[in-house]
């Protein structure tokens, strides 16, 4: 039996339901369905045979070594891919699987920090990509698929439906520097630099003073979270700040403070498995409801025919999936691959 | 009709009729209710798929309209509404206890008030009703048991709390195991979704989410059964068995958070209000006066203390008092020891 968990009530307080569901569960008379035609087994994922074949072509698998990390969207012939961009950040030699075969000479050519996509770029050429639907504006319960796991030679996909509006989805805690100001002095003293923020990335250090943000002076905290409030996560703002008696100007990217400074897991996640350390700060997403675990973002997201109705972009939780709608998605493709360059 | 045991074709001829005859009236509601997918062991191609997600939209609004958050303040559950009076089927995690004051959400948007009714505390079934006048979206019980494993079913939820922007969150699944009290399905929950409804592909209650395993798979409902056979009971408000899923309250561990002294003129001078208590909260300050507690009136320190004595933690009471000299009635809900 497994182990039983907590009920599902959002409340910090209702944790001691762990233990005591144990007690109610002696089933006798039970009756149960195999696992083969459960929502996510193999008679029922057989059912999707078009879309499976949809997902060997045009669904690239990302890989650090042979690990497979994520998915990618094939968007060109001659070998253009979408895909995660912070899954593969930390990948030293990043290989590629298309169909069934492997590149190992895989570049990033470019990342778009606002949606999380990295354009990537394999040697190839007749690739099979991906054919965009016309819209996403699909009714909610629309089946979707996506890819579920993979073999060496073979994609295995997971079917779910379309479960909730069209929206966006705001950088979780707003939109922070990644900074910690000494709350000792009257000036916006930086007292630590978060590992992952875009403050570290532009080089800012301990003891530099935050003079003006896109041109406005600000000389508290407050007046910085005033600033930032309504910029998007993982767009850039200019930082002015002086070191040493010299001032400078930088561009710092936003992250969202709750993935910056790694908030308390709640229940649920705590429920939820790995879910995708960048989740929110997207202009737009669908969600879906497909049975995945963390590596099941960066790959298309397909309709009944086949047709790419978005991309997976994270997994929030054990119950939410969000994709990049089609319509973003088609202009997305269409500008990285014209700035990455062929 | 001697020869029927030597001539079994002909009495299968015979019986076949009246078989038909029997089935015909089963038939038609297969027609326009179970779904024909749901009589195969899994979806065959385009065309079975397609079977499924048209009749999921098509039942989906319905459905929607009548799915509920129910907003406890320190948290958030679902809830569905079952009749046009609106009363409202949940799990007993979610109300908690019996006569409690709730807020009930709808999916535009909405607030409405609402009390706790009656829970089975072993198997975490409650209903609410809405205490606003009105007539209500509402959804039809699955009364007969008709739902059967391996059927496709769907849930709907406020998963994390209410989010207009997003609206409930359907997924579809299959019922995939039914034990004693529980079904379980692969439609995954999260925190948010406990007391949210459970449908078949004719859009008919068939559960209330309850908890969930490690497992994605690992979703549980509370079937109608459980409901359907403690239905009179708690629509009366009857808190009905023990544990896990509600605490009976325990008389004598409510508390208000107030000291008091007799006035000559009748009622009880506050000489003391501890901080952050119910009475605090309820702006009660020292030098106020309580008449009622209840519609008793008040007379001495301990005669106050025998009434509250009888009253649990989250119990609502009514005072009438005085606060800085202008009367008022307050209703507030008494603290846990």
């Amino acid at each position: 039996m497994q182990k039983p968990s907590p009920s599902i009530l959002v409340r910090a307080k209702l944790v001691r339901f762990a233990v005591l569901c144990g007690l109610i569960s002696p089933l006798t008379a039970q009756q149960s369905l195999e696992s083969d035609y459960r929502t996510s087994g193999s008679e029922v994922v057989a059912a999707f045979e078009v879309q499976r074949r949809v997902l060997q072509t045009s669904s690239a698998v990302m890989l650090d070594g042979r690990k497979e990390i994520a998915y990618g969207v094939v968007v060109s012939q001659t070998g253009h891919i979408l895909t995660k961009a912070s899954e593969i950040a930390a990948v030293k030699s990043l290989s590629v699987t298309v169909d069934q075969t492997i590149y190992r000479d895989a570049r990033v050519l470019l990342v778009d920090t606002i949606w999380d996509v990295a354009l990537v770029k394999i040697e190839a050429d007749g690739l099979i990509p991906v054919v965009f639907a016309e819209t996403s504006a699909l009714p909610q319960g629309t089946w979707v698929v996506a890819n579920g796991a993979t073999t060496r030679t073979a994609r295995r996909l997971l079917a779910g439906i379309v479960s909730a509006k069209i929206r966006e989805i705001p950088a979780a805690g707003g939109p922070a520097l990644g900074v910690v100001l000494s709350s000792e002095t009257k000036r916006l003293v930086i007292e630590e630099v978060n590992d992952k923020s875009g403050a570290k990335e532009a080089g800012l250090q301990k003891g530099d003073v935050i003079l003006s943000i896109d041109g406005k002076k600000v000389s508290k905290v407050e007046e910085i979270a005033e600033v930032i409030k309504d910029c998007k996560e993982g767009s850039k703002v200019e930082v002015t700040y002086r070191r040493k008696k010299v001032e400078k100007t930088v561009e710092v990217r936003l992250g969202a403070r709750a993935d910056l400074f790694e908030e308390q897991k709640n229940r649920n996640d705590q429920m939820s498995g790995e879910y995708s350390p960048r989740r929110s700060g997207f202009p737009r997403v669908m969600q879906h409801d497909i049975l995945g675990s963390r590596k099941v973002v960066g790959g298309p997201l397909l309709d009944l025919e086949g047709r790419c109705v978005g991309m997976n972009i994270a997994r929030a939780s054990r119950a939410e999936n969000f994709a990049i709608p089609v319509e973003d998605l088609r202009e997305l493709a269409a500008r990285m691959i014209q700035q990455g360059g062929p | 009709m001697k020869p029927v045991r030597f001539r079994p074709v002909k009495v299968m001829n015979f019986l076949l009729p009246c078989l038909t005859i029997l089935l015909l009236p089963l038939s038609v509601v297969a027609a326009d209710g179970r779904l024909y997918v749901n009589d195969k062991k899994a979806p065959e191609g385009r065309q079975d798929l397609e079977a499924l997600q048209n009749r999921l939209i098509e039942v989906l609004p319905k459905a929607r309209a009548a799915t509920v958050c129910i907003d406890l303040g320190e948290g958030s559950g679902s809830g569905v509404i079952v009749s046009a009076e609106g009363l409202i089927l949940t799990a007993a995690h979610v109300s908690t206890g019996v006569k409690k004051k709730v807020t009930v959400i709808l999916e535009d948007g909405t607030k409405l008030s609402g009390r706790t009714l009656g829970l089975v505390a072993g198997t975490d079934a409650a209903m609410i009703q809405i205490e606003d006048q009105g007539t209500y979206p509402f959804v039809e019980i699955d009364r007969g048991e008709s739902v059967r494993l391996g059927d496709w079913i769907f849930s709907l939820g406020h998963s994390g709390g209410f989010d207009q922007e997003r609206g409930s969150v359907v997924r579809l699944g299959r019922l995939v195991r039914i034990a004693n009290s529980t079904f379980q399905s692969d439609c995954t929950l999260i925190g948010g979704d406990s007391g949210g409804p459970l449908f078949d592909l004719s859009g008919r209650l068939i559960g209330i989410h309850s908890r969930v395993g490690q497992q994605l798979v690992s979703n549980m409902h509370v079937p109608m059964s459980e409901y359907l056979e403690n239905w009179d009971r708690m629509l009366d408000s009857e808190f009905i068995g023990e544990g896990p899923f509600a605490e009976k309250p325990v008389k004598g561990s409510g508390f208000l958070g107030l000291a008091t002294e007799s006035r000559r003129e009748g009622g009880l001078r506050v000489t003391k209000v501890g901080r952050k208590s119910p009475a605090e909260e309820a702006g009660i300050k020292d030098g106020d006066v309580l008449l009622k507690l209840n519609e008793t009136v008040l007379e001495s320190r301990e005669q106050m203390q025998g009434l509250l004595k009888e009253l649990a933690a989250g119990d609502e009471i009514i005072l009438e008092a005085i606060l800085d000299g202008n009367a008022k009635t307050l209703t507030l809900n008494l603290g846990a020891r």
